[in-house]
């Protein structure tokens, strides 16, 4: 994995937001950082305008045109088209907007959506091939492990980091490490009972 | 089969999986913020930060220079909506408390402005530049804070008919033999569903679409028209999915009348997302409540006088109760019982509905008080519950419809093993973990309204379903399909649902357990309508078509009744002798003992829900018997509920899948009443202190470990064409009391006031 550090010197930074130079704002660290050496002028940058940065969602290229204060899960929401991951509490305390970032598990309401630039980004919506489900999916069909299924993107999402984390050997782990994800309708045993179910073909994937 | 699809016993469906499971799976369902707005405003509010007093100025200018800034709507500028009645008293809304109308603030939280913007980051950004001024008044916040008024629910709330009571109580309670006097409380709850408070609304030209989640498509619909002075037809409330609601999404909360108004002003789309915290202020809760019961027994256990006193607090400008006294007066066998229920006010916003709004706290306090009453009698908890079971309610000696409770309580002792259990207090250890067996009776009210359907059967089989149901979680889809498919004879994945849709025939609130019996009641009704039709077709000869109308049934015949006499129709014959490719049927249904005017309050959204305790000859309720294990630990005072279990009996079960997922879900929600859920108050300011999902506990999957539901035959001729009871609500009813009395056998320490926090064991 290259280091987050690293990353952040990749960021482009938007023309536009050269122009202007308004004083009095507030310059993000990770603005000045991410600028560079090469142009200062970035820290007087007008901050409230948007800014041109490219994500990848799914295996697509999506260039975006986003206030730079937009979290990872309003730019798939309201910028990209992609409803799937839900907001629940916008401060990382429901886990509904959980997506998988370089094959992590994070929080995209917690998440900067200019902070994981050129990071390949797993949405619900890039699990299934075709009509083809994913094996995690079809065993939350089949262990009815939801009800509302607000919550159910950002656990099956949960799911998959849990298994391939090493975190589904016991039933006790999986509660454990599925806690992140509340789920209102407390499909909770129903949860546990699909990632079992899942868990060899995670697996093996994972392997393959 | 896997554990989430039981095998069906009789008078059960088939177990199948939700008709939208896949649309859920793969992030496709659409929910009210998913819809996808051209040119969309953002709405961000803000809140009151203070709970009683008036703003005497605003001070914008920091605000507006927030680049994207487009308006900013206080009391000053707002468009003044029409006034909205309450909905518990026959309106609309859940609070008459107008935001926007005047400098009078009337509760923490309340909405004062609506910042407008082209972004959210920057509607949020000036609306944290908004700056208020206040001239604050002391609030009154809940039960002993000074300034509260008291006085009877009876006269204040439509929805409250009666203070239940028969025979004499205070002499029969005097000279009972053994006694039980005992306080009770319960919290403020909030209901929390993972689904924020969103609204949407487009205009085209003088039509309005509303993307909100909502349990009441047709009340929303018609509550906005009159705040906005349209006619209702102009208005269209669309939501294919609710991401949770348990009460907080069933009747009309301000804020979109609010949004309509802005976005009419302003030619744009607005959407709104409302944040966590602000949802606890803007929309309804569950009141905290006290209660004082009296039990009188005779030495065997026989009651001989029962009193349930019961106070709710509610805000000042609503009278607000869930009045739980008339399901707990009618429990149990006994000559001499009273009751009171009375509504406390404070400077708080109006409570509402949350899941099993009268009987989680009132049977709280009435299954608890049994449990005293047994150990005081030294009888066994469950015998106690025998003695005094009746298929008579005592106030006016109806008889229930059908009545499981005993079959529910001897399953369930079964599975759970009861029998393990050493009857006195703290004799049951585990190392350094006390255990303790406790129970309780669980039951809600049957409740049905009148819908409205249209079914459309093509030629070759397909089935298409229209009703303003919701789904809400409840499987509404897919016991819908099911219904469907059942009686016009075709397969499952032949029929489309559709719901969710103000502009499809009414259908009532998806609240009070209603949903399944009135919609799947109805569709029964309108699918006849099309067998009958197809049944003429094929059998011309008059007095054969009366026979034929006497064997299918229309009406208020249950559907298993009717399923025997069903005859094969041979669809494509019967089409041809028609000469059609289509037959669509549009039908009304209500309830036995409707009112006269029900298909108008039908059509005009507003609800007529029929049964429970409030039928004229019958009383019908859903039973079950739960239990629960705790184990406490000796020396930390660390509660586990290893064990949850549940045996419930609620007439036929159309789902058994979706049925046990939501009787799970409601055990697990009577554990969190005990154990978990409490919004905790400062008395100070009348404000809520946890308003955030951190510190509001809800359960995780770790508190959730052994969850058992047992679902029983029962068979119900005299409720409703499915022969449904209902239950949304079943299971999360006496559960907090199971959790209580198994605290109290593992410790011998009775505590009545909930939730149950560690510091409060003294062992």
């Amino acid at each position: 994995m290259t280091d987050p550090e690293d990353r952040a010197l990749t960021w482009s930074f938007n023309r536009r937001a050269f122009i202007g130079g308004a004083a009095g704002t507030v310059a993000l660290p990770l603005v000045a950082k991410a600028a560079g050496d090469a142009n200062t002028a970035a820290v007087a940058a007008d901050l409230s305008l948007p800014v041109d940065v490219t994500l990848q969602i799914n295996g697509a290229t999506r260039p975006l045109n986003i206030d730079i204060r937009t979290t990872l899960l309003d730019a798939l929401r309201e910028h990209a088209g992609l409803t799937g991951s839900k907001k629940g509490c916008d401060h990382g305390q429901c886990g509904a907007c959980t997506v998988m970032v370089d094959g992590r598990r994070v929080l995209s309401c917690l998440t900067l959506a200019l902070t994981v630039q050129d990071q390949p980004i797993t949405t619900i919506e890039g699990l299934s091939q075709g009509d083809q489900l994913h094996p995690m999916q079809q065993a939350f069909i089949d262990q009815d492990a939801f009800q509302c299924g607000y919550c159910t993107p950002g656990q099956i999402i949960s799911a998959i980091a849990c298994v391939k984390e090493g975190h589904a050997t016991t039933d006790g782990d999986i509660r454990e490490f599925m806690s992140g994800n509340i789920c209102r309708c407390a499909a909770y045993p129903n949860i546990v009972a699909a990632v079992k179910q899942a868990a060899p073909a995670v697996s093996d994937e994972q392997k393959g | 089969m896997s554990t989430a699809a039981p095998e069906p016993k009789a008078n059960m469906g088939q177990p199948i999986p939700r008709y939208d499971a896949v649309a859920k799976v793969t992030g496709k369902a659409q929910y009210g913020a998913d819809v996808a707005l051209v040119n969309p405003v953002y709405a961000y509010l803000v809140t009151s930060s203070i709970a009683k007093g008036r703003i005497d100025s605003f001070d914008l200018a920091d605000a507006k220079t927030v680049r994207g800034v487009v308006d900013i709507v206080t009391h000053e500028n707002a468009e003044k909506l029409k006034e909205a009645k309450l909905f518990s008293n026959g309106g609309y809304t859940s609070s008459t408390i107008q935001p926007l109308k005047s400098a009078d603030i009337a509760q923490d939280g309340e909405i004062v402005a609506v910042v407008l913007a082209e972004t959210f980051e920057a509607a949020r950004q000036a609306a944290y530049a908004v700056k208020v001024n206040y001239t604050a008044a002391v609030p009154t916040t809940t039960f002993g804070s000074p300034g509260t008024t008291s006085a009877p629910a009876k006269g204040q709330l439509a929805q409250f008919k009666e203070d239940p009571k028969v025979g004499d109580f205070a002499k029969a309670f005097e000279s009972a033999e053994v006694k039980i006097t005992a306080e009770y409380g319960t919290p403020a709850q909030h209901h929390n569903p993972m689904e924020l408070f969103a609204t949407s609304c487009v205009w085209n030209g003088d039509s309005l679409t509303i993307y909100e989640p909502s349990q009441y498509v047709h009340g929303l619909k018609n509550g906005v028209a009159e705040q906005l002075g349209i006619d209702a037809d102009r208005v269209r409330v669309i939501n294919s999915y609710v991401g949770g609601a348990f009460g907080s999404k069933g009747s009309m909360t301000p804020r979109t009348a609010i949004i309509a108004s802005i976005a009419r002003r302003l030619g744009r789309p607005v959407k709104l997302v409302a944040t966590r915290d602000q949802g606890f202020t803007i929309a309804t809760f569950r009141a905290e409540t006290r209660h004082q019961v009296k039990l009188g027994a005779t030495r065997d256990g026989k009651l001989t006088s029962l009193r349930h006193e019961g106070w709710e607090i509610s805000s000042r400008a609503d009278p607000y109760a869930v009045g739980g006294t008339k399901t707990t007066t009618r429990m149990y066998e006994c000559p001499n019982i009273d009751s009171l229920v009375s509504i406390v006010r404070a400077d708080r916003n109006t409570p509402g509905f949350m899941r099993a709004p009268p009987e989680v706290p009132y049977m709280f306090a009435l299954e608890s008080a049994m449990d005293e009453l047994a150990y005081e009698l030294k009888m066994d908890p469950i015998e106690l519950r025998r003695v005094n079971d009746t298929m008579k309610e005592p106030i006016k000696g109806n008889t229930y419809t059908s009545r499981s409770l005993m079959a529910c309580f001897d399953e369930g002792a079964k599975v759970f093993g009861w029998s393990q259990r050493k009857a006195e207090p703290k004799s049951m250890t585990d190392g350094d973990w006390l255990v303790g067996y406790g129970c309780a009776t669980s039951c809600y009210p049957t409740q049905m309204a009148p819908a409205a359907a249209r079914v459309r059967l093509q030629r070759d089989g397909h089935v298409k379903v229209q009703i303003a149901g919701h789904e809400i979680g409840n499987g509404a889809y897919t016991v819908i399909g099911l219904v469907a498919a059942e009686r016009l004879g075709v397969p499952i994945d032949k029929v489309s649902v559709f719901i969710g849709d103000s502009d499809l025939p009414p259908a009532p609130v998806a609240g009070g357990s209603n949903s399944t019996a009135s919609t799947c009641s109805t569709v029964i009704m309108v699918c006849e309508q099309i067998r009958q039709k197809l049944f003429k077709a094929t059998m011309p000869d008059e007095t054969l078509i009366d026979k034929a109308k006497e064997t299918v049934g229309v009406g208020q015949t249950p559907v298993t009744r009717a399923a025997k006499g069903d005859r094969q129709i041979d669809y494509e014959r019967a089409f041809d002798a028609l000469g059609v490719s289509v037959i669509e049927e549009y039908g009304e249904w209500k309830p036995d003992g409707a009112p006269m005017d029900a298909f108008r309050a039908m059509n005009k959204g507003q609800m007529r829900m029929v049964g429970g305790p409030e039928m004229k000859d019958k009383i019908a309720y859903a039973f079950g018997a739960e239990f629960v294990e705790v184990r406490i630990n000796r020396w930390t005072h660390e509660i586990t509920v290893p064990r949850l279990l549940g045996a419930f009996a609620a007439g036929r079960i159309m789902n058994p899948t979706t049925a046990r997922s939501q009787l799970m879900g409601g055990l697990i929600w009577g554990m969190s009443s005990a154990l978990h859920e409490a919004t905790e108050l400062d008395e100070r300011y009348a404000r809520y202190v946890n308003d955030n999902l951190a510190d509001y506990l809800l359960p995780v999957n770790a508190d959730v470990p052994s969850v058992e539901v047992i679902m029983l035959t029962e068979q119900d001729d005299h409720i409703n064409p499915a022969g449904v009871k209902g239950i949304g609500e079943l299971g999360n009813v006496g559960t907090n009391a199971a959790v209580c009395n198994a605290i109290f056998h593992a410790t011998g320490q009775r505590l009545r006031k909930l939730p149950i926090r560690l510091e409060q064991l003294d062992i």
